[in-house]
């Protein structure tokens, strides 16, 4: 549910919303979502003093309801 | 980024607020706050069901916002102890809207109620602290608050006939109340 949430609203806020991409990650502490938009629209997801990143992590933080989930945003082509 | 390079959207929408509102002060566009809201409603919408959230969406527009309210059930996710959640889906409520319209919007956004319990207890702080400055004559700073939290407590303490302002960098931006005279 998370992934999808946070698709939707990603999708919701850039130019490019065919290329957004959520990938989820298990580790032994919680999860990791990693978001992959196009390389134009990484400044608007990331907003002025990582504003937008940090009100996307609130919401997805209090969804995953007191578990631990970071979220990463990341340019399409950027390898991990 | 590409905000002055838009008025393709806004014409359509102008055009019909001219017709509505002869004269030119400040004309209110209701027909786009109203599309804002519909953009807001649908993006809204789209993560209750995502998160499998009952409740129903309210659309109004008030004075020169759109107001876009989540009504009925359980709602505390989308809130935040502080109502911080909230104030994060408004600020990606208002992207959306940006996004789809080329404008920047004011959207409110409110759910569960939030913003008018919020208000009735802001007010009273504004009310009582204008009381108190009154009949001290001294300046007084209140607690650090969200710009929607400032807002409410300055109209309280304008409504009780004293002046206020603004002070310090967000997020720890508070009011002062100031004695008149």
């Amino acid at each position: 549910m998370l992934e999808e949430a946070l698709e939707h609203l990603v999708k919701g806020i850039v130019e490019n919303p065919d290329d957004v991409q959520v990938r989820a990650r298990r580790f032994r502490k919680g999860k990791v979502l990693e978001v992959r938009v196009h390389p134009d629209d990484l400044g608007k997801v990331i907003g002025r003093n990582g504003r937008t990143a940090k009100s996307l992590r609130t919401v997805i933080g209090s969804l995953a309801g007191g578990r631990y989930v970071r979220v990463d945003l990341l340019d399409l082509h950027e390898v991990r | 980024m590409s905000d002055s390079n838009t008025e393709g959207v806004e014409e359509t929408g102008a055009a019909v607020a001219v017709a509505e509102a002869p004269e030119e002060t400040v004309d209110i566009d209701v027909e786009a706050l109203e599309n804002e809201g519909d953009i807001a409603a649908d993006y809204i919408e789209g993560l209750l069901d995502i998160a499998d959230f009952d409740g129903d969406i309210d659309m109004d527009v008030e004075g020169d916002r759109a107001m876009v309210s989540v009504v009925g059930a359980t709602l505390d996710e989308l809130i935040g102890e502080k109502g911080e959640v909230l104030e994060a889906l408004q600020e990606l409520t208002r992207l959306a809207v940006h996004r789809a319209t080329g404008n920047r919007s004011r959207l409110m956004l409110d759910i569960g109620g939030f913003r008018d319990s919020r208000r009735k207890a802001l007010t009273k702080v504004g009310a009582e602290a204008a009381a108190e400055v009154k009949k001290t004559g001294e300046v007084k700073p209140l607690a650090p608050m969200t710009p929607f939290e400032r807002k409410v407590v300055h109209d309280a303490i304008a409504a009780a006939g004293l002046r206020s302002e603004s002070e310090g960098e967000e997020p720890n931006r508070y009011v002062v109340v100031h004695p008149v005279g």
